[in-house]
């Protein structure tokens, strides 16, 4: 196979159509630049359950005057609740965090922000945080031998917040890949119609071609290779896309449940993972449409 | 009428001519393996026709031959030339072009019958934006061959046709006979075994078309077999060779020193 005869078809192939060809570089690059999206959105939603499944927590809140009186759950209300916990075989570990010390996290948590200075010690409750070893089991069961005794005020099951993220991930998961679909399916048929007028623009030099005995190889190679290096193109303007989206939006947009911890930050590292991965699909799916469209369409 | 000039093979030409040079014979034998071409029964049907294309045409050409393919518009030359070009398959026959198995031949080795096919057409299909030496160029770049090769190779055949210092311009700067003259180049330059023309003159005038007959008549005394339908009356009847005449797809006459009309 002669590459230099192979590279000149090409160049001249993508030239004489230039608009074409912009037009199926950018379908192809928002379309996996939209795949990118949803395969780091999935990659966060890995990454944060791996955070939560060991910090997860069953927290007990306490009635207010146990919360006020009780500093280090010593009285027998407090301590009648915790050692029923840690009987428990779905239990871990229990641990008291007072009044004192939920404000100090609250303070924390909110800081800087107007919420932090409306609330004081005396307004939030004291918990007994529950780490669950049965994570299955455990929070119905913790609920169930919890509520309505003397001392709880009620059962909060921070799996059910996380569930929310999860939802809130989920679904931006599903809309991504969803429009990556739709966008697929343009990219795909502005592929199919690219390579079918490559080729009719081209009949002459293909007829040529198969009257001097080229074999298929080299009558179909430039028009594969030509839609292949516009897949690949699409995809790197794909990976520049989430670049650029990560430092313009998505930064800004998870400032703040980054910085507190509720979601990890999405890396750099992150993109690079994905981009060999939107090249593969880019370049795989050109190649397959591009065979498909010559052996269906196209008489070389 | 013979341009001196073009009397010769040159002496640079670097492939020696195959087989017996400038001797034909008066009697083409009966069938038999040294064969170049050979059709058995070969009928060819198109769907959207009632009446056959060609019918129960059998044919033999030898190694060297010069045949002329006549008949009246319709009565199935071209069809004849492609089916030996594998561009079309018989509906029943055989076809043998050296030892291939023409209509059996699996797909992927369609393009080696191919290479050892030359052909030219009445309207020349040259590819307008390469110049004449990049046009004869192409047919060996597409099958694969070195560039030292293709550049030593494309100024012989150059000079071979006629078109010696003409390799620059471009298919539009050349005169018809030109432009013909780079298609036979095109055709010849990978050495073929057989080189067929479908009305290679239907576009030219007289002296024009004469002297790409006796271009075609130089290439044929190398050794290479020239299949050639036209229906130019006067070119058949000046050359005196083998003619092979159909009407209605079927094989009416093969004489070994025809004229085109007898009694005409
Ligand atoms: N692709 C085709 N489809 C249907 N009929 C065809 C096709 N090509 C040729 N024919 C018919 O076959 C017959 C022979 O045609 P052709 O081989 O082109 O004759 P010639 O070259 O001698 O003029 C004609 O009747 C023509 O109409
Ligand atoms: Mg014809």
């Amino acid at each position: 196979m002669r590459s230099d005869f192979v590279v000149r078809e090409v160049v001249t192939g993508l030239r004489r159509n230039v608009t074409m060809t912009v037009a199926m570089v950018l379908t192809t690059a928002i379309s996996l630049g939209l795949v990118g999206t949803g395969l780091l959105a999935v990659r966060t939603i890995d990454r944060t359950e791996q955070l939560y499944s060991d910090r997860v927590e069953v927290q007990v809140a306490l009635t207010s005057d146990v919360s006020a009186n009780d500093k280090d759950c010593s009285q027998p209300v407090c301590a009648g609740l915790k050692s029923t916990l840690e009987n428990s075989p779905l239990v871990e570990s229990v641990r008291f965090e007072n009044q004192e010390q939920a404000y100090e996290r609250y303070k924390e948590l909110f800081a800087g922000q107007s919420l932090a200075d409306l609330v004081r010690p005396q307004s939030l409750p004291a918990t007994l945080r529950v780490r669950l070893s049965d994570q299955q089991a455990g929070a119905d069961a913790v609920r169930q031998a919890m509520a309505g005794q003397v001392g709880v005020r009620n059962v909060i099951d921070q799996r059910d917040v996380v569930a929310k993220l999860f939802d809130f991930l989920g679904g931006v998961r599903n809309v991504t890949f969803a429009l990556a679909m739709v966008q697929a399916v343009a990219a795909l048929l502005l592929i199919s119609n690219t390579v079918q007028v490559s080729a009719f623009t081209r009949r002459t030099e293909v007829g040529v071609m198969r009257l001097v005995g080229a074999t298929r190889w080299y009558t179909q190679l430039p028009f594969l290779i030509e839609a292949v290096v516009t897949g690949v193109v699409g995809a790197l303007i794909a990976v520049g896309g989430l670049l650029v989206g990560k430092f313009l939006f998505i930064d800004e947009l998870l400032s703040g449940i980054v910085s507190n911890g509720v979601v990890p930050p999405i890396e750099v590292a992150d993109i690079i993972w994905v981009s060999p991965i939107l090249v593969m699909i880019g370049a795989g799916i050109a190649a397959v449409t591009g065979y498909v469209t010559l052996r269906l369409y196209v008489r070389l | 009428m013979i341009d001196a000039k073009y009397a010769d093979v040159p002496s640079g030409w670097s492939w020696a001519p195959r087989g017996r040079v400038g001797c034909q014979p008066d009697v083409h034998p009966p069938v038999a393996s040294a064969s170049v071409i050979r059709l058995e029964r070969v009928t060819k049907l198109y769907k959207t026709s009632t009446r056959p294309a060609l019918d129960r045409v059998s044919v033999a050409v030898d190694k060297g031959e010069f045949v002329f393919l006549i008949g009246p518009s319709g009565s199935g030359k071209s069809t004849f030339l492609r089916l030996l070009l594998r561009e079309d398959v018989p509906t029943r026959g055989n076809i043998f072009v050296s030892d291939l198995n023409v209509a059996k031949l699996p797909r992927r080795r369609v393009p080696r019958l191919r290479q050892r096919i030359g052909c030219v057409f009445q309207d020349f299909r040259l590819l307008p934006n390469k110049t004449v030496g990049g046009n004869v160029a192409f047919a060996l770049e597409v099958i694969g061959k070195q560039s030292a090769t293709i550049k030593k190779v494309v100024p012989e055949v150059l000079d071979l046709v006629g078109l010696q210092g003409k390799a620059e311009r471009m298919p539009h700067e050349l005169s018809g006979g030109e432009q013909q003259r780079v298609a036979i180049a095109r055709a010849f330059v990978n050495r073929p075994l057989v080189l067929l023309a479908d009305e290679p003159t239907g576009n030219l005038d007289p002296d024009t078309s004469q002297d790409i007959m006796l271009l075609l008549e130089r290439i044929n005394r190398t050794g290479t077999t020239v299949v050639m339908a036209t229906h130019d009356h006067s070119i058949v009847d000046s050359m005196r060779r083998r003619v092979v005449e159909l009407d209605l797809g079927q094989v009416v006459r093969d004489e070994s020193r025809g004229v085109y009309g007898v009694g005409r």
